[in-house]
């Protein structure tokens, strides 16, 4: 899916003008730090610290995704940090009944599932806000997991050598598994939003409900699919999260969503919808991730990181306002 | 091949039947509350036919253009497609059926290339469910180049000007499988260019056999391109006749009937003669070129137009609201510069908008907020506002405007259209406004309350202020106005006492017609 094997067919437009866009911006900033941190910082620039900066990448990578998916189709959704913290439980709890991965991991998913269906049912179908929905969708799992672990962590008692294999384990001893399957989603939905229907009827539906639904776009089942979309995906990140801390605990999670939200709009993904893309989304949460990996190099107090990734994020979107009123004449 | 376009496999039609028409409409009726849109309503379009679809505004042609699409859904009738009857609940389902409406606004994504939204309706994909682009792209070039349409198929669509996005529209019509294509007012910003373009794919669709719905109040057009005519006045079928056996004046004449405009009873004396409101020489860059006319104290003066003809931006334009690139406008004979509405108000001129929700009302807010809301500094007290002070003013317009609200704190939005439109008059009066613009004054109001609107128009005027209304409607234009203005593609066609002023005139004033009095077959 490279844009330099597509040459013969040629990207559509509207991704080659996008890239001409925001993502060029993110791609720039991208190797600046690169090249800064590399000069500056100590241990920096190896295929060891580029391999476990990946890896750390990967949770944020999966859940922006559905963020990013979200987000295109004109909403979005803040319950993922949440849900994070929410699908460890059943998966814990299953894999140390049963000792099997795979039914501890449908544990999950199904209750991913489950919170997409309800985000998706309320946002599309009965049509509130769906920062409130998330809003409220996040704060009410943060508190069942509370309920149910109080302060303590269930810890993983199975230790299944699949599991531990998903927190430290690397393809070919180079690259934590956690990103392969990062890669491989990527892969997957970069495919979807430029070659399936369903991929183009989210950018339609987020830049114009109506003229998508004139279109013949089921408009609803379009956002509704969305919310599960993402759900899922976080659902995969919350599992990842809980090989990583070998346990499920109250406070997993706590913040994720800003992160990702954060990355998605740095990458050049519109908040209002039908406007941004995934590669763009990986460029922003590279940004963070290096640079936070690289601040920790060049041993600043962590204070400092979020002050600069907060004024990076704000100059990004600021910078996109302005082009966008240059290209449009005011 | 999957997917092809109508268009490129050459000549060979969609397999349709000549003999049973494509579209059957019989007895369509819709109603919308307090107003009855449509009322048994008849339409027969035939194969390979062009059908025009005309009418004043508020006729009822929207309506049964958006029935057709499944925006709205008929109350009654029956609805028969190639001689079956379908239920169409969606605009899916209207599209399954084979009907395309190319919309008068603009139904295209901004941000998609303008060859993805050729193919909106449905991507061309391989075998595998994969969309084709390189199909998208060669389809939609080899489209343009075999209607001759010089547009980058790989631009932004958000990125070219509104008529070529009109015209990427119309194209959009020729890669769906239709067999039915309406068009609403296709031509309302196009160049003549384009024009005779759309005309080449009109007789390209009819040489195909697709049925073409064309909704126009334009004589030329419609004189040039359609077989067939069918006029619809207040939601009812009026006539169905071929274009030959009608003139210029018997199409006006269908469009305005005989009726007698229901003759409001005016309480307010002559107007004065002191010129409140003056404007010279007023443009824009858009739409408005050249526009002068004055207004007396105690005087309505209205402006008639058919869709397009500019006159909401007029009314816009003149309150300081809109910019203008020429002109003068002058209030009590003090000049309104700069351009801008706070200097407007200022000079005693201000604007009763067509859009109450988005440019009037704050609809959470109570009444007595919103009407209040311009003369604050009146009820100040050491920059404190006096709520008491307040309340009492509202209420004295409460009553004298009969406005029915429960309380004065009741939130503005759940008022109805009429009794909303009171608090906005009442903010402006109670501002001490000179010049009133007021633009569509009854759109979106019941029948019923219509009159009680008129009225409080004529205690305006009769309390001195000037009024300038912009209006699409007959009988409010000819019911309240002292004289009559009619506007046409931006400019003054025509200016008239009411005394003197026929609907003929106006509507030929207004449409542009350049007194035909028969016409040939031509098709």
């Amino acid at each position: 899916m490279s844009s330099v094997t597509d040459r013969a067919l040629g990207p559509p437009p509207v991704w080659r003008r996008l890239i001409g866009r925001q993502e060029t911006a993110a791609f720039i900033c991208l190797v600046a730090l690169l090249v800064f941190f590399s000069l500056t910082a100590d241990n920096f620039f190896s295929t060891r610290n580029f391999t476990n900066v990946l890896g750390q990448a990967s949770l944020t990578l999966i859940a922006g995704i559905g963020c990013a998916v979200v987000f295109i189709s004109g909403e979005v959704d803040i319950s993922i940090g949440s849900l994070l913290a929410t699908v460890a439980l059943p998966l814990i709890v299953i894999m140390n009944d049963t000792n099997s991965l795979l039914l501890g991991v449908a544990g999950a998913m199904a209750v991913g599932l489950a919170v997409g269906v309800i985000n998706g049912f309320l946002s599309a179908y009965l049509g509130i806000n769906s920062l409130i929905v998330t809003l409220g969708m996040m704060f009410t799992l943060r508190g069942g997991v509370y309920l149910y672990t109080g302060q303590r962590a269930i810890a993983d008692d199975a230790g299944l050598d699949s599991f531990i294999a998903l927190s430290d384990g690397r393809l070919f001893d180079v690259l934590p598994y956690s990103a392969v399957i990062a890669i491989i989603l990527l892969g997957v939905f970069v495919y979807v939003l430029r070659f399936r229907r369903f991929g183009r009827q989210i950018y339609a539906v987020g830049g114009n409900r109506e003229v998508a639904r004139l279109a013949g776009y089921d408009v609803r089942r379009v956002k509704f699919t969305c919310f599960v979309i993402s759900s899922l995906l976080a659902t995969c990140s919350g599992i990842i999260l809980a090989a990583r801390v070998g346990s499920a605990q109250h406070i997993a999670g706590l913040n994720f969503e800003f992160q990702v939200v954060a990355a998605t709009v740095l990458g050049g993904v519109s908040l209002s919808g039908g406007i941004g893309s995934l590669g763009g989304m990986t460029l922003g949460v590279l940004i963070l991730q290096f640079l936070s990996n690289g601040l920790r190099g060049l041993s600043l107090p962590t204070e400092w990181q979020l002050v600069i990734t907060g004024a990076i994020i704000i100059a990004a979107v600021a910078l996109d306002e302005l082009k966008r009123r240059r290209a449009h004449g005011d | 091949m999957h997917d092809d376009p109508t268009l490129f496999s050459d000549g060979a039609a969609p397999a349709i039947d000549i003999g049973v028409p494509a579209l059957e409409l019989r007895g369509i009726g819709k109603r919308f509350p307090g107003v009855l849109a449509l009322e048994n309503v008849d339409l027969t379009l035939e194969p390979g036919k062009v059908h025009a679809l005309m009418g004043e505004n508020g006729a009822g042609k929207s309506t049964l253009i958006k029935i057709l699409a499944g925006v709205y859904q008929r109350d009654a009738g029956t609805m028969r497609i190639h001689g079956r009857d379908v239920a169409i609940r969606s605009p899916r389902d209207s599209l399954r059926q084979g009907i395309k409406v190319v919309f008068q606004e603009i139904a295209l994504i901004n941000e998609f290339s303008v060859a993805e939204n050729i193919f909106l309706e449905g991507h061309p994909t391989d075998r595998l469910g994969s969309i084709d682009w390189r199909k998208i792209r060669t389809g939609c070039a080899e489209l343009f180049e075999r209607i001759g349409f010089a547009i980058d198929p790989m631009a932004r669509t958000g990125s070219l000007p509104v008529s070529q996005q009109q015209m990427v529209e119309i194209a959009r019509a020729l890669a769906h499988q239709a067999s039915i294509v309406v068009m609403d007012e296709p031509t309302s910003s196009l160049t003549p260019k384009e024009v005779k373009l759309l005309f080449t794919i009109i007789r390209r669709l009819t040489a195909l056999g697709i049925a073409v719905l064309y909704v126009s109040h334009k004589l030329d057009e419609v004189f040039e391109i359609a077989d067939t005519v069918t006029v619809l006045r207040d939601g009812r079928h009026i006539s169905t006749r071929p274009i030959g056996s009608h003139t210029d004046d018997s199409l006006i004449q269908d469009m305005i009937g005989r009726r007698i405009v229901d003759l409001f009873p005016r309480q307010r004396g002559a107007a004065g003669s002191r010129v409140a409101l003056s404007v010279r020489g007023l443009s824009t860059t858009h739409k408005l070129s050249d526009i002068s006319f004055e207004a007396r104290a105690g005087e309505v003066v209205g402006f008639f137009g058919l869709m397009g003809a500019g006159r909401t931006e007029l009314a816009k334009a003149i309150v300081g609201y809109d910019p203008i690139s020429a002109g003068a406008i002058t209030v009590d004979g003090r000049t309104l510069a700069p351009h801008n509405t706070a200097v407007g108000v200022g000079l005693g001129i201000g604007l009763l908008s067509e859009d109450r929700k988005v440019e009037g009302l704050m609809g959470e807010l109570p009444m007595y907020q919103n009407a209040s809301l311009a003369s604050l500094g009146r009820f100040a007290r050491h920059g404190f506002v006096d709520a008491g002070r307040e309340r009492q003013a509202v209420q004295g317009f409460v009553d004298r405007f009969r406005i029915k609200t429960p309380s004065l704190t009741q939130k503005v939005k759940n008022l109805s259209g009429g009794n909303q439109q009171k608090v906005l008059i009442a903010r402006w009066l109670m501002r001490g406004l000179k010049v009133i613009v007021v633009d569509e004054p009854t759109r979106g109001i019941d029948v019923g309350a219509k009159s009680e609107i008129f009225s409080l128009i004529d205690e305006l005027a009769g309390a001195g202020l000037a009024v300038v209304m912009m209006t699409s409607e007959m009988p409010e234009l000819l019911g309240l106005s002292d004289r009559i203005v009619v506007l046409a593609e931006g400019r003054i066609t025509a200016t008239m006492s009411r005394q003197d002023a026929t609907q003929e005139m106006i509507l030929n004033a207004a449409i542009g017609a350049k007194g035909r009095t028969s016409h040939e077959f031509r098709h």
